[in-house]
């Protein structure tokens, strides 16, 4: 599903957020990402989602190159990659239904995106992702007044009326409390399981990495330091990934730190 | 997770129905556009009519080039130092004005909430008398915002004649309302707590005020008399309209003799001058705040 | 007392301020100086016994109001063009704002998540069109209204509607500059979530910026509706209706009953749409 090459980012002042990476990752496959903050999992996420256009080397997803999309063709590749974000990237004001149908956005043209916002269409499939999820009585529900695990499920089905061939989530159970973070973890590999949809997760927690996923890689500095099977993965082998974190270097901190609404400090201009 | 079998259920979107409320304002807003429509006298054929057009383009064209000569460029000089001073003192004056009619006016100071709930309780004429500074120097406030700067300068200037001197009163006046009311929002808008703690202590409304409202609000209140000082430079550009003295009255001059180009030339100085200290007071506010 | 405060010997004093710091109060007290010097200010005309004394004579020739039926119906028409001319004027200020915002904040424009991987051609006529809705926002901003409204007077003669005019273009620049801000402080995370669906600009903007941004865009338009009528109120100054040009004669003429009489108007006016402004905010946000 994807393959990458040498790929590298760059943020000025020579911030070398993702270094050099190669990676191949198979249809259906279900990958675990971990490693210190600092080593460029958030960047490298938002390579692979194509928000991010590569400094250097190249990427495919899907057999197509995608760093000089543009225009429809970038709309097409990016509407079959899902993200599931660590902060949810909810709209606060918004109605949960819109948030939902906003996964439909890169099928619908603009004139039904905004009557839908008046009179929202496709409510019975807003309904039936919401049910997946496990809150379906939060349909109508201000997005603002819902608890964070509960965020964290409109974003899941809002990927989930996206209908992507590819699942991103990015720290998706940082902001929830352990035991809910399993739930979603799950929740994510048993939907991977059911529909064979790929599911690339970046996650903090080891040990849930471990016991989750088939496959996990260790990033850190911008490189692939390990890329084993779960059983392979020995306590020497994370001692490494996690030495003398958090790692030091410009990048600390400032390219994967949380993105904290009050202190976010990133490479990135405002949007 | 809960079973993923219960079958959909169509749920009807409940926000599909507007308001009563949003009807009825819907209704009012259309009806005060048309009315004022009306009463406004809008006349859209002439504004896009080729006379309009032409006139504009003399405007246009009379503006250009401005004038740059060196004689009129030094004699510019003076106004524009004038317009400086008229602000920078103005907004002096506006803050003695301001600030202690603020303290009056602060409820949390002067009548409301915990600092005086024992202190009052049960003593309806000392309520009253703590009340009335308050409601009196509310009203004044108001009273001072509510007139525009423009109409106090004409006030001033008959009463001292023409010059800078009533630009500086008139923004005195306007802006040390609008100050005041702001200044007493800030010090209501203070954390309590630090507050309750003083007094606790034994401390007198002075000391509570000195020492737990001034500390926390002494950013905000520097931070918002900035801001003012720049909205003043603007001020009192128009205050020369009416003769107080500026950058203003040189524009209306250079108006009235149809001088065009002079007139560009003097917006052009305003537009450096107001980004001038849109700059300067950004810096300094970033070191108070 | 049981309990004693230990002795304290030797404690250095606060420390001192910095050099700067002092410079800084220095120079303050030196423009104030500077200035008042300069505006031949004169507080002890105005504060002294003889001043006080003309300004409270002045004060009593004000007094009573002219409350006459011609002039009351006179401040009718005046009030009722004054609210005209800032009701619409604040209307065609939103409408020309709202319209040239989206191209004059840089989020939005050129820079940030959503033209990452947009091409340098793009990216480079997307900032020129930015910099174009900039300079046009600032250059309607920095000229003062009452020169607008010399310049609409000049095309389409007397009356309330230059003041239309006038107040719309000077707040469609400071609107634009507020929103602009609000703009570019939304939050970006919906907004990269929204992208990464494949949603087009006009999508994003419809579902991830408009619901954050409108709330603050209706509470500027209000607050800016409220500096807009005591504004439209000087509007007739130079010959743009209202209340402003009745009072412009009132004092030109040494009509002082007649002046009272109005600026209470205006007062009145000013307050109810103060009023106004805050139940509308209170009930819309």
């Amino acid at each position: 599903m994807y393959q990458a090459e040498g790929l590298t980012k760059v943020f000025p002042g020579e911030i070398r957020a993702v270094d050099g990476l190669d990676l191949k990752i198979g249809a259906g496959e279900r990958v675990a990402f971990i490693g210190p903050s600092g080593a460029g999992k958030t960047t490298l996420f938002r390579l692979l989602n194509c928000t991010l256009k590569p400094t250097a080397g190249r990427l495919w997803v899907g057999g197509r190159e995608v760093a000089h999309l543009h225009g429809a063709a970038l709309r097409a590749a990016r509407r079959r990659i899902g993200t599931i974000y660590q902060q949810h990237n909810l709209v606060p004001r918004l109605p949960v239904i819109h948030n939902v149908l906003a996964g439909r956005l890169g099928t619908w043209s603009t004139t039904r995106a905004l009557l839908s916002l008046a009179r929202p269409v496709e409510v019975e499939e807003a309904h039936r992702a919401l049910q997946q999820v496990g809150i379906p009585e939060k349909l109508y529900a201000r997005t603002d007044e819902l608890s964070g695990g509960q965020q964290q499920r409109v974003a899941i089905a809002r990927a989930l009326l996206q209908d992507p061939d590819i699942i991103l989530a990015d720290e998706p159970v940082s902001s929830v409390d352990p035991t809910l973070a399993a739930g979603i973890v799950h929740l994510l590999t048993d939907i991977s399981r059911a529909t064979g949809k790929t599911l690339v997760v970046n996650l903090h927690s080891v040990d849930l990495a471990l016991a989750t996923f088939p496959r996990i890689i260790g990033l850190r500095d911008g490189r692939v330091l390990f890329d084993l099977a779960p059983a392979a993965v020995r306590d020497e082998t994370l001692a490494a990934l996690y030495r003398g974190a958090p790692a030091t270097g410009p990048a600390e901190g400032a390219l994967d730190a949380p993105l904290d609404p009050a202190t976010s400090c990133r490479p990135l201009p405002r949007v | 997770m809960p079973p993923l079998t219960r079958p959909p259920v169509a749920v009807p979107f409940p926000g599909s129905r507007p308001s009563r409320f949003a009807r009825v304002f819907a209704l009012l807003f259309g009806l005060t556009a048309a009315a004022s429509w009306w009463a406004a006298r809008v006349d859209l054929p002439t504004l896009f009519s080729r006379e309009a057009f032409r006139n504009a383009l003399v405007f246009v064209a009379d503006g250009f080039p401005p004038a740059l000569s060196p004689t009129f460029l030094f004699f510019l000089i003076r106004p524009a130092l004038e317009t400086v001073q008229i602000s920078l003192l103005g907004t002096a004056v506006a803050l003695v004005i301001g600030f202690p009619l603020g303290i009056l006016a602060t409820a949390s100071l002067a009548h409301a909430g915990p600092l005086h709930e024992l202190d009052l309780s049960g003593r309806p004429v000392r309520r009253l008398l703590r009340f009335m500074p308050y409601g009196l120097s509310r009203a004044l406030l108001s009273l001072f915002r509510s007139v525009p700067e423009l109409v106090w300068a004409l006030v001033f200037v008959r009463a001292t004649g023409l010059g800078p001197f009533p630009g500086v009163l008139a923004i005195g006046v306007a802006y040390g309302g609008i100050l005041g009311k702001v200044y007493s929002e800030i010090f209501e808008a203070v954390d309590p707590r630090p507050l309750e703690a003083l007094q606790a202590t034994g401390a007198s409304r002075w000391g509570v005020f000195w020492y737990g409202m001034v500390p926390q609000a002494f950013p905000h209140l520097v931070s918002y008399t900035l801001y003012r000082w720049e909205c003043a430079i603007r001020a009192s550009a128009i205050l020369g309209f009416v003769g107080a003295g500026g950058i203003g009255q040189q524009i209306e001059i250079s108006m009235r003799m149809f001088n065009f180009g002079e007139v560009v030339t003097l917006i052009g100085l305003l537009v450096l001058m107001v980004a001038g200290t849109d700059a300067l007071s950004l810096r300094l506010r970033r070191r108070v705040l | 007392m049981a309990w004693q405060a230990p002795a304290v010997r030797a404690v250095a004093g606060p420390p001192r301020a910095a050099v700067t710091t002092w410079l800084g109060w220095a120079a303050l007290a030196g423009a104030l100086l500077w200035s008042y010097r300069g505006t031949a200010a004169d507080i002890g005309a105005v504060l002294g016994p003889e001043g006080l004394a003309q300004m409270a004579a002045y004060g009593r020739r004000l007094f009573p109001p002219d409350l006459s039926a011609p002039l009351l119906r006179e401040v009718a028409i005046g009030a009722s063009e004054t609210f005209a001319i800032s009701f619409l004027g604040t209307l065609l200020a939103v409408l020309i704002a709202f319209g040239l915002v989206f191209f004059a904040s840089a989020n939005l424009a050129f820079a940030g998540l959503l033209f990452e991987m947009e091409r340098p051609v793009v990216r480079g006529l997307r900032l020129l069109l930015y910099g174009t809705a900039r300079g046009l926002l600032n250059l309607l901003r920095t000229v003062p209204e009452l020169v607008w409204a010399i310049l609409f007077v000049f095309m389409v003669g007397l009356g309330p509607f230059p003041g239309v005019l006038a107040l719309g273009v000077h707040t469609a620049g400071v609107l634009g500059k507020l929103f602009a801000e609000v703009l570019e402080n939304v939050d970006p995370r919906p907004i990269e979530a929204l992208q990464g669906t494949g949603a087009r600009r006009l999508q994003v903007l419809a579902y991830g910026i408009l619901p954050q941004v409108l709330p603050h865009f209706v509470s500027y338009s209000l607050y800016r509706w409220e500096v807009n009528i005591r504004v439209a109120a000087i509007m007739g100054f130079v010959g743009a209706g209202g209340l402003g040009q009745r009072i412009h004669i009132a004092i030109s003429l040494f009509l002082e009953h007649q002046l009272l009489t109005l600026v209470l108007a205006i007062y009145a006016l000013v307050t109810a749409v103060d009023a106004l402004s805050a139940l509308l905010r209170r009930r819309l946000l």
